[in-house]
């Protein structure tokens, strides 16, 4: 089993991709957290009648959380390229028949994968926190802020970014093994994120009831789960983007990991009956 | 060519290394396999071989279990590949020559295999030097020609160092010289005593390999034996003015003689290798003799009949998905019987056989 995860490892760190996709976190996380820091620090937002400076209506470690994982929403779309690409791959490049010869036992070679991919996306999430720390500080220590007001809690909120980063690739790995044609999976992936989701949930705002499952689609989870607008005037948050009631942190981390093992479950069970052609 | 060391050989042994029993396979109403049932005896080269989506590839994988058989049973020595605790270090296998990632080198496409199995990076070097690529294998697999792709297919199979290999198509795409440096390695592996299972769509391209011989079509078998029987007797052709005086003085030699029409006119078969026997014989007639030799069976003609034969004839070529097989002719029924006229025996070589690259077996 150890030696499967070994050989999952091999295959991600031997291929150019391993490195490209960790200059896009670290990049990403950059430079979010730079325009995030921009925005907060120096720009001003319409609340009722009046325009407030954002940087004197937030709460001190909110803001500078919010910094931080500005780069949040579009890193994890790429934690979910990762994970449609480990299965995805195999089935485009038809490594796949080698990789069940060396493993027939399928179940054992799908959690191998969650293992490595687990170590991969941590990799990768430390790329992108480090990215945010650089970008973000900048911003930071230029106006004069505290680059870590709140050191356990910021503690937090990086460990929550890793984790959120690590459940969406689990639930990229799902989609993989669901979608065989990596394009189609990572197309179906990315347009549920971005588009589906936030019509669906806007759609059910309608449905006296129904509004309430909202928060709990993977993105709105997502949000909730770094508590990103504590401590803020509801107004404001809303103005953000806060979408209405959300899940306490916990909650939302819950769910997310649920829909990483649903999405595991899935592909265990689709690997173990699909005939490799 | 002759075989001395296909001779040395062990002769086949009860326990078979392979057993395929009644084993079957339906993709939707398309039967890919039919009650197929097989063994492959162990030491020994054995060809697997049929016209293009003849199910051989679709047999093979539910061998190794990547395919789940509709019903019946693959076993490799008495258990299911699935089953098999080292499965590298029992079988090798070398399913196509395109599973490779581009963007990987082929030395660490074999160290993400030899990593399955705890297998050091120096027996991943000594293979590659083995097979022919120590160079070449650190660079990227997306710019290897076929050949080094099939090289590296076999190093693959190797990394375990398996007493069974299984490998489909092998020779597909190779040149000549390439074709000449299988065939060698596939004998030097042979005379390590591991037993080989090799598809081909070509007779001729194992012919001068393999031992045994399963032949399939349409997912069903057609004839299983060692290549001698399929070969038949061994008679000879001799060419005189003078036949009936010929076979007359043969069969008071006791020995199986008749005329041979096939062969043009004066011509003389009989039952017998021993050419000097029978131009002793001829001498001693008083027969003048035009021509004398060895008539071997035209095995390719012989595969092909088999194969082609009406029951046996390629399903697929009627909706024209295994289009690269030459039809012999657009509707079935209008033919004759292939095998009733022998053609001719000089057949131009590659005018009856399927094109190399095979894309729809299965």
């Amino acid at each position: 089993m150890s030696r499967l995860v070994r050989s999952e490892l091999r295959k991600y760190f031997t291929t150019r991709m391993w490195w490209g996709m960790a200059l896009a976190m670290f990049l990403v996380g950059a430079l979010f957290a730079a325009f995030t820091g921009y925005f907060t620090l120096y720009g001003e937002m319409p609340v009722g009648e009046a325009m407030i400076r954002v940087r004197d209506a937030v709460p001190e470690l909110t803001m500078v959380r919010m910094i931080y994982s500005g780069g949040i929403q579009f890193a994890y779309m790429l934690s979910l390229v990762i994970g449609v690409l480990s299965m995805g791959q195999e089935f485009r490049h038809k490594t796949i028949s080698n990789t069940f010869l060396a493993g027939p036992r399928r179940h054992q070679v799908i959690f191998a994968k969650v293992a490595a991919l687990i170590a991969i996306l941590v990799v990768n999430a430390v790329a992108h926190i480090a990215g945010a720390l650089v970008g973000g500080g900048v911003l930071l220590a230029t106006a004069g802020e505290s680059l870590f007001p709140d050191v356990a809690a910021l503690g937090q909120t990086f460990a929550l970014m890793a984790l959120i980063l690590i459940v969406w690739g689990l639930i990229g790995l799902g989609l993989g093994v669901l979608i065989s044609n990596q394009v189609a999976a990572l197309f179906v992936g990315i347009a549920f994120a971005l588009i589906v989701e936030p019509i669906v949930a806007f759609a059910l705002t309608f449905f006296e009831g129904w509004d309430v499952l909202a928060k709990f689609f993977p993105s709105q989870a997502t949000t909730a789960t770094l508590s990103l607008y504590s401590g803020m005037d509801p107004a404001l948050g809303e103005a953000m983007g806060a979408g209405g009631d959300q899940l306490t942190w916990w909650a939302g981390a819950l769910t997310l990991l649920a829909y990483a093992a649903i999405m595991t479950l899935i592909g265990l069970w689709l690997t173990r009956r699909r005939d490799i052609t | 060519m002759t075989e001395p060391a296909l001779a040395e050989r062990p002769a086949a042994r009860p326990e078979a290394a392979i057993v395929v029993r009644d084993l079957s396979k339906k993709f939707g109403d398309f039967v890919a396999v039919d009650h197929l049932s097989f063994e492959v005896a162990p030491g020994r080269i054995t060809g697997f071989l049929g016209p293009n989506g003849a199910g051989k590839t679709t047999t093979l994988r539910m061998l190794l279990g990547l395919i789940h058989p509709t019903g019946g049973s693959g076993l490799i020595g008495g258990i299911p590949y699935a089953q098999l605790s080292r499965p590298m270090e029992t079988v090798g296998a070398a399913l196509e020559a395109t599973n490779f990632h581009p963007g990987r080198s082929g030395r660490d496409h074999l160290r993400v295999l030899a990593a399955t199995h705890g297998i050091p990076d120096s027996r991943v070097d000594e293979l590659l030097a083995l097979v022919g690529i120590p160079a070449a294998a650190r660079k990227r697999a997306g710019g290897y020609s076929m050949g080094m792709r099939q090289r590296l297919g076999l190093a693959a199979a190797l990394l375990g160092d398996p007493h069974v290999l299984i490998l489909d198509e092998p020779a597909n795409g190779l040149d000549p010289e390439g074709i000449r440096w299988l065939r060698g390695f596939l004998r030097h592996l042979a005379s390590e005593g591991k037993t080989i299972l090799i598809s081909s769509h070509l007779l001729s391209e194992v012919e001068q390999t393999v031992d045994d011989v399963v032949i399939i079509a349409n997912g069903q078998l057609v004839r299983q034996g060692t290549i001698d029987e399929l070969h038949g007797e061994t008679t000879a052709l001799i060419r005189t003015s003078n036949a009936r005086g010929l076979i007359e003085a043969l069969r008071a030699a006791g020995l199986e003689a008749g005329d041979e029409p096939a062969q043009g006119p004066g011509a003389v078969r009989v039952v017998t290798a021993d050419l000097v026997r029978v131009g002793d014989i001829a001498l001693a007639a008083g027969v003048p003799v035009h021509e004398l030799r060895v008539l071997r069976t035209d095995l390719e003609r012989l595969y092909f009949q088999l194969t082609e034969s009406p029951e046996n004839r390629n399903r697929n070529l009627a909706d024209g998905s295994s289009a690269d097989t030459p039809p012999p002719g657009a509707l079935p029924h209008d033919l004759p019987p292939p095998d009733l006229p022998p053609p001719p025996a000089d057949l131009p070589p590659g005018a009856s056989r399927p094109d190399a690259s095979e894309g729809s077996d299965r």
